[in-house]
């Protein structure tokens, strides 16, 4: 058999999951003695290139209370032409067209290897993904020249059949209209009134645009997709929306001396979020807020106009002395949760010195799993990669990004779903596998996430039920099934489906054998989600004791020491990087705000809610590599010993890449000796971590800052 | 002997003909003999109901005659002269302004005409522009001219003169839209872009509103014009601090694209609602910094938003006796008129109705801003006298001069006080009118009280000063001062009479009075006029008491005064009986209470020509002996005088009806249409055809010369004696008895009887 660690990488291959534990608990009491919970990190999305294209859609288990789907794990009896349901043990019949099927002629889902499956449901409407531009005009002419230049570059890298729409706002909003002859033509608000969806609707006069029903385009061209003047497909206003964007001016309003410009974020948002409320609800959409500054008028708003009144620090908030924040919030709350209700995303493309107020938009982001971007200008390549980026494609041509999906989570008896944490909503959707016990957003066993990537990752939260262990047989297995359904960004519905199982194993007799199957890498992700998670619905210290208090009692429960001898203490290799990982957490970004504003916080723990295992890895403990001329680049210490003045160092902290050239490399550097061809070695020298840096560039999203430093140099290097 | 002092009297019941056959010229003014050759103003710019002031209020009280003033401040002029000085020379107690009739005590000192301080004369006055010579004062323009214009120095400025600024608000409703007014009136501006009065400072702007407020955007980073579109109408709001109104100058290419935009975008069927109050809160917001003139343009009674009104007009009530609704349902229009007022804007209105649209309660707008209402009801763009009559109408208002920000003062010899203003204003202070725009169309009338008595005066004096800033950035005054003699018998003053002026001032009261208590009040306060006048007027003359003599005797001055207020009786404004439109009825008394008198009196009191015998009166023109100058005699307003072998013209100043009787003559019909027969006229034609004949020109040359002296061409209807539409023209003949109204015979005989 594999060893763990190889078990592990192949199911996060093949499945796109990890577990806290890949053994199971059998009961629920010696679960909860385990410390870390039974937890799944699932990327609904992971790359799977290799999938074969299934066009049909997925056979269920007829029981109305389960309706599972057809995997890998059932038994099937091929002479009777049935199926057993491994999580509610129904017999169900083969629908008709499986009258073929026979253990030599298996369809892909009865196939071992696939356990994870994608099918695309010719049935439904397909539907182009919409892109409604929310962009600030309170910019300076080079942020704004910028900003608009990357905008010019999205219509080109957006598909040619999306929708697309404009709205723009300082002091007051303006939801411009694409294409209208001889005159450009916007409608204005005012950016200190709130209007509701419904008045949207009547002032504007539009409507729910109506998807044609698919019964009734049988064999008839596909008609053109239902649009109105707002939003319309880029094919057909690119050159409108081009000349639109060219000419696009600064916000016109004087701007008083000591004043902040008068910026109507918050209106702009609910206006966005309304009109695609009332013309495309439940159909994949993202809402692209390009914000220069805070909010500071109306609805949302995080600051006020004048200038000697600086935004709200941790500090501010800390003391209650956060004037807006509270009502700035709910503001946003509101937009985020109703945004997330009609499966629209939302996007906050935030570039300024200064906070734009992010902390207060965070659910806009989080809950509708819309992007999440922080720079210092529109005008930088960190900007304008990262934004290029949204629209990046997989191997296959087709846009990493999926729309308005839903996660469905079945599991067997012994088991209860408590929660998930990650970019989405609860659907409230209650059944007889969720739990009582909520962690994160519970009460349900679906979720919505309006967009995602193959690196989004959820937490998904378990309940061991079983009251004593005896009631799992022995060697049996216990199964969880994951029903993504989505809009794929070439506007098909799709529905992936994974369906995994693990041993039980009862905790009371068999210790090691579930302690060997521990997965310190996901338990320490899921801890950092859960601690942060915590910390956003909670404040203050107790938040670290709390995260102290599960490490010591993990080490209890599985270290090996002598009483009274604390050097006696030993962990097993699978939980040998569990303690390094909760230090290094609990010194993070994530938790400490000395040196952090608010929006820094938010932006930091928005990366971590939603990326992959192996991302968020490295931003709870940074990776140092050191490069010599005595060998390949070696992973070093996060320690002040590592720096040495021969060597150079590249450290990844996810945020950032940082190189750092030691002092004598620095001063060769200066001395330009790479510039001479006897020293062509030196030069390579440099040149090594300046080409790891890129790669790790090239691929990251957010594009991270790039740190070019030396000893002695402006920038701090601290290495932990 | 009575000839002789100009005091005949005529008996009303014996003549007939009582319209002379050419217009008179006011009474004569005789100024005592130190300015019996001072120049007077032209009683076309400033005229008094009496041209001899009574030297008391009970002599006044006697002849019962109303006493004031009419003026037309800011006529278009040939000839106007225009100086520039360092110091505008004027008394130091009243502030008068120095001219032709003030007593210069020595060549040093002057001596003021209206307070009778006497005031140093500026060395510089010693000095003569014209004749570029220092000597005597009396070579001065101010004092050779009694109507002159100054350049004003700075210290007659508040602020740097405003530039031109022109806003126009367009009603793109759907009732507008089927009217097609739009793309008439954005072709108009269009075409007179150029013509606009102003300078390189000179700014117009735009917006359309219906249900929502549509602004335009023209600025030079855009290649097309941009709409902004606010759906808020409760609380309004500018989408944009700047380029709402552009440099037309700068942007002319892009204001005609626009215009051509504007009728475009608004074509397709549009929103029943009309949102005028929050246009217009949203013009005031946009023009309160500069100041300026907002053209609104209505067709429909504003029913959504701020100022929203409801129809109060009962189609049934349109001939009754006593008319309701003629004051404002709302002083909202007031209300922003003031504000506009406050901030140099006029607001002026062109209600180009196919309903009701309450102007009684819209022309606040204009009243109270010093600006003008024009109204063409049933409008629909694709009748071409309706197009026709816009197009002239708008053309004349987009081309003709315009002065900003005015004020006018009215200044009278000690003694006498101004006591009520008629026009289209703001009285800031008792004798101080706020004008935000001035136009050469507007007249206005005073009524004036006796306080104390004149009797040790030589004459009386009144001056008006316009100080406005010119369409060029100018501060100018423009100064009209008018003197009077002093009458001091009864008779006197009943001679003196300027009976065209009396009707001029009586019909602007006669229309406060109908808002103020009730049409039969107004009209039996008019009839009382005729009737306590020759009531005085017998007193005056010691004739026999009582109703017994068969004879009205009426002084020549006084004799039109019956036959004008009949007809003021009969006008659209002031009639009963007769079905009209609440606001036709309100436009026709706005024009009363607003317009020159030479245009009044021929709204009041049409001219009536006989076009058939033209070249019996015709005169060969001074200096081109070929053209022919046609001048037929009026003739009075009734059907005695049409002939049924006739043709007549009837003008009205809005409209000249060519009335064409059956029994014209072939040659006439074939000359003048070009038409064999009679029955071969259309109902209602309003083209006259151009003919290779000399009746044809000549017609044509009379029309041209009826129109030369109106702001605008006159409507043109051609109708045969048995039209359909032929009361277009016999409802004119005012002496004639219609169905609820006396005849002038009847109204005599009424009079007559009332006599004491
Ligand atoms: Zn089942
Ligand atoms: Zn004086």
């Amino acid at each position: 058999m594999a060893t763990y660690e190889e078990f592990i990488q192949q199911n996060e291959d093949r499945d796109g999951i990890r577990f806290t534990w890949n053994v199971w608990p059998s009961s629920r009491i010696e679960a909860t003695r385990l410390v870390v919970p039974l937890v799944s990190l699932y990327q609904p999305l992971k790359e799977r290139p290799d999938l074969p294209p299934i066009q049909y859609e997925p056979v269920l288990c007829t029981r109305n209370t389960c309706r599972a789907v057809l995997n890998p794990m059932c038994q099937v009896d091929y002479r009777a032409k049935l199926w057993v349901c491994n999580f509610c043990f129904q017999r169900n019949p083969f629908p008709p067209q499986y009258a073929a099927i026979s253990e030599q002629h298996q369809p892909a889902e009865l196939i071992p290897n696939f356990s994870t499956i994608e099918y695309t449901i010719t049935r439904a409407q397909s539907m182009p993904p919409i892109f409604l531009l929310v962009v600030d005009t309170c910019l300076d002419e080079e942020e704004l020249g910028a900003l608009k230049d990357s905008l010019q570059t999205s219509l080109s890298l957006m598909p040619q059949n999306a929708l697309v729409g404009l709205i723009t706002f300082g002091r007051m909003v303006q939801i411009h209209e694409l294409g209208t002859e001889g005159i450009y033509k916007c409608y204005v608000f005012k950016g200190t009134k709130d209007l509701s969806a419904k008045q949207i609707q009547e002032q504007l006069s539009i409507g729910r645009v109506n998807v044609p029903n698919p019964q009734q385009r049988q064999g008839a061209p596909q008609p053109h997709p239902p649009v109105h003047r707002f939003l319309q497909p880029v094919k057909q206003c690119d050159m409108a929306l081009t000349d639109l964007l060219s000419e696009l001016g600064r916000d016109p309003w004087p701007l008083g001396v000591g004043k902040r410009p008068l910026r109507s974020s918050g209106v702009a948002l609910s206006l966005a979020v309304g009109l695609l409320e009332v013309t495309y609800p439940n159909t994949g959409a993202r809402i692209m807020m390009f914000l220069g500054g805070p909010c500071s008028q109306g609805p949302g708003q995080v600051v006020n106009d004048e200038l000697k009144q600086p935004i709200r620090s941790h500090h501010d908030i800390h003391k209650d002395n956060a004037k807006y924040m509270k009502k700035a919030i709910k503001h946003y709350e509101a937009l985020a949760f109703r945004s997330a209700t009609n499966g629209h995303a939302i996007d906050i493309y935030s570039c300024a010195l200064d906070q734009t107020g992010l902390m207060e938009m965070k659910q806009c982001c989080n809950s509708t799993g819309g992007h999440m971007v922080m720079g210092d200008s529109f005008n930088s390549s960190l900007f304008k990669q990262t934004f290029q980026r949204v629209f990046s494609k997989d191997q296959k041509g087709d846009y990493k990004m999926a729309f308005n999906g839903t996660l469905e989570v079945k599991c067997s008896r012994e088991l209860k779903i408590s929660g998930a944490i990650g970019s989405c909503v609860s659907l409230n959707v209650k059944g007889p596998c969720v739990s009582d016990q909520e962690v994160g957003m519970g009460n349900t066993c679906q979720w919505k996430m309006c967009t995602f990537t193959p690196s989004t990752t959820m937490a998904i939260f378990f309940e061991v039920v079983s009251q004593q262990a005896a009631a799992v047989p022995a060697g049996g297995r216990g199964c969880v099934q994951l029903i993504t359904n989505y809009q794929h960004s070439s506007g098909q519905r799709r529905i992936r489906v994974t369906t995994i199982a693990r041993n039980w194993a009862d905790p009371a007799v068999n210790l090691p054998h579930i302690a060997a199957g521990f997965d310190q890498e996901a338990a320490a992700v899921v801890m950092a989600r859960l601690v942060v998670y915590r910390a956003d619905h909670e404040d203050g210290p107790d938040v670290l004791r709390w995260l102290d208090r599960m490490l010591i009692r993990l080490c209890q429960k599985f270290g090996e020491y002598a009483k009274d001898d604390p050097n006696s203490f030993r962990l097993s290799e699978n939980f040998s990087l569990y303690p390094q990982f909760m230090y290094h957490l609990r010194r993070s970004q994530f938790l400490q705000m000395f040196n952090n504003s608010p929006d820094e916080t938010t932006f930091y723990r928005h990366m971590l809610m939603r990326e992959d295992l192996t991302q968020s890895l490295i931003m709870i403990q940074p990776i140092l590599y050191s490069y010599s001329f005595g060998g390949p680049p070696e992973p070093v210490l996060l320690d002040t010993s590592s720096i040495q003045p021969d060597r150079i160092l590249l450290m990844d902290t996810f945020f950032q890449i940082l190189i750092y050239h030691g002092e004598t490399i620095a001063q060769w550097r200066a001395l330009r000796y790479q510039d001479m061809p006897e020293y062509e070695s030196f030069a390579q020298l440099l040149r090594a971590p300046v080409d790891d840096a890129q790669e790790i560039l090239q691929s990251r999203f957010p594009v991270p800052r790039y740190i070019d430093t030396e000893h002695g140099g402006s920038q701090v290097f601290m290495p932990a | 002997f009575d000839q002789l002092w100009g005091q005949q009297m005529v008996d009303l019941m014996q003549t007939k003909h009582i319209l002379s056959e050419y217009p008179e010229d006011p009474p004569e003014i005789r100024l005592g003999p130190n300015f019996a050759d001072a120049p007077n103003c032209s009683p076309e710019i400033f005229r008094c109901t009496i041209n001899k002031i009574p030297d008391t209020n009970t002599l006044l009280q006697k002849s019962r005659l109303p006493l004031g003033i009419l003026i037309h401040p800011f006529k278009d002029l040939n000839y106007l002269p225009v100086i520039q000085c360092t110091t505008i020379v004027r008394c130091r107690a009243c502030r008068t302004y120095i001219n032709p009739f003030v007593y210069f005590v020595d060549g040093k000192r002057w001596k003021c005409n209206l307070c009778y301080r006497v005031n140093d004369l500026p060395e510089e006055f010693q000095y003569d522009p014209v004749s570029k010579s220092y000597g005597d004062p009396t070579r001065r323009p101010e004092i050779k001219s009694a109507t002159i214009e100054f350049i004003a120095p700075s210290e007659y400025m508040l602020r740097p003169p405003q530039p031109a600024v022109y806003l126009f608000l367009l009603d793109v409703s759907q009732i507008a839209r089927e009217s097609g007014y739009l793309e008439l009136v954005c072709g108009i501006i269009k075409e007179h872009l150029e013509q606009l009065p102003g300078d390189a400072r000179t700014q117009i702007g735009f917006i359309c509103y219906d249900a929502h407020i549509h602004y335009y955007v023209i600025s030079d980073g855009l290649t097309r014009p941009q709409e902004l579109t606010v759906l808020d109408i409760d609380d309004v709001f500018l989408p944009s601090p700047e380029s709402l109104l552009v440099n037309v100058g700068e942007q002319r290419d892009m204001v005609r694209e626009l215009l051509t935009q504007i009728p475009r975008r608004h074509s397709v069927p549009g929103s029943p609602a009309s949102a005028l109050g929050a246009a217009l809160q949203a013009a005031y917001k946009l023009m309160s910094p500069t100041g300026g003139r907002i053209t609104v343009f209505q067709t429909c009674l504003p029913n959504i938003g701020p100022g929203a009104l409801q129809s109060r007009e009962d189609p049934n009530a349109r001939s009754s006796k006593e008319v309701a609704h003629l004051n404002p349902a709302t002083d909202f229009y007031k209300r922003l008129a003031l504000d506009c007022s406050g901030a140099q804007i006029a607001v002026d209105l062109f209600l180009l109705s196919s309903q009701y649209c309450d102007l009684a309660t819209l022309s606040g707008m204009s009243k109270f801003s010093g600006g003008s209402v024009y109204h063409i009801p049933v409008f629909n763009a694709s009748r071409p006298r309706q197009a026709a009559h816009l197009r002239n109408m708008f053309t004349r208002y987009l081309t003709r001069k315009i002065g900003f920000e005015a004020v006018m003062r009215v200044r009278c010899s000690r003694g006498i006080t101004i006591h009520t203003f008629h026009g289209n204003f703001f009285v800031r202070s008792t004798d101080l009118l706020s004008l935000p725009n001035v136009s050469p169309d507007a007249g206005f009338g005073m009524q004036l009280t006796i306080e104390e008595s004149l009797s040790d005066l030589q004459q009386v004096c009144f001056q008006a000063a316009l100080l406005y800033t010119s369409s060029k950035g100018e501060r100018r005054i423009r100064v009209h001062t008018m003197a009077l003699p002093i009458a001091t018998t009864l008779s006197d003053v009943l001679h003196a009479a300027d009976q065209t002026c009396i009707v001029g001032l009586l019909s602007k009261m006669a229309v406060d009075r109908c808002v103020t208590a009730s049409m039969s009040e107004a009209k039996e306060a008019l009839i009382n006029v005729a009737i306590d006048v020759l009531s005085a007027h017998k007193l005056s003359q010691n004739l026999p008491a009582g109703p017994a003599s068969s004879s009205l005797m009426a002084p020549m001055s006084l004799r039109l005064l019956p036959m004008y207020l009949l007809a003021l009786m009969k006008t659209k404004a002031l009639r009963t009986g007769t079905s009209t439109r609440l606001d036709e009825r309100v436009a026709a008394m706005c024009d009363l209470k607003c317009q020159p008198l030479a245009l009044l009196l021929r709204t009041v009191y049409p001219d009536l020509y006989p076009i058939h015998t033209l070249e019996q009166h015709t005169h060969k023109d001074e200096v081109e002996e070929e053209e022919v100058n046609p001048d037929p005699p009026r003739l009075q307003l009734t059907s005695e005088r049409i002939n049924l072998n006739g043709a007549y013209l009837l003008d009205d100043g809005e409209t000249m009806v060519i009335y064409v009787c059956n029994a014209v003559s072939p040659a006439f019909l074939s000359e003048i249409f070009g038409v064999a027969a009679f029955s071969q006229l259309p109902d209602e034609a309003t083209t006259l055809p151009h003919l290779d004949n000399k009746s044809n020109a000549l017609l044509h040359a009379f029309i041209d010369k009826l129109n030369d002296d109106r702001p605008y061409p006159s409507n043109l209807i051609i109708l045969r004696d048995n039209s359909p539409t032929r009361t277009k023209f016999t409802e004119r003949l005012i002496e004639d008895r219609v169905e609820s109204a006396f005849s002038y015979y009847e109204f005599l005989q009424h009079v007559k009887s009332q006599v004491k």
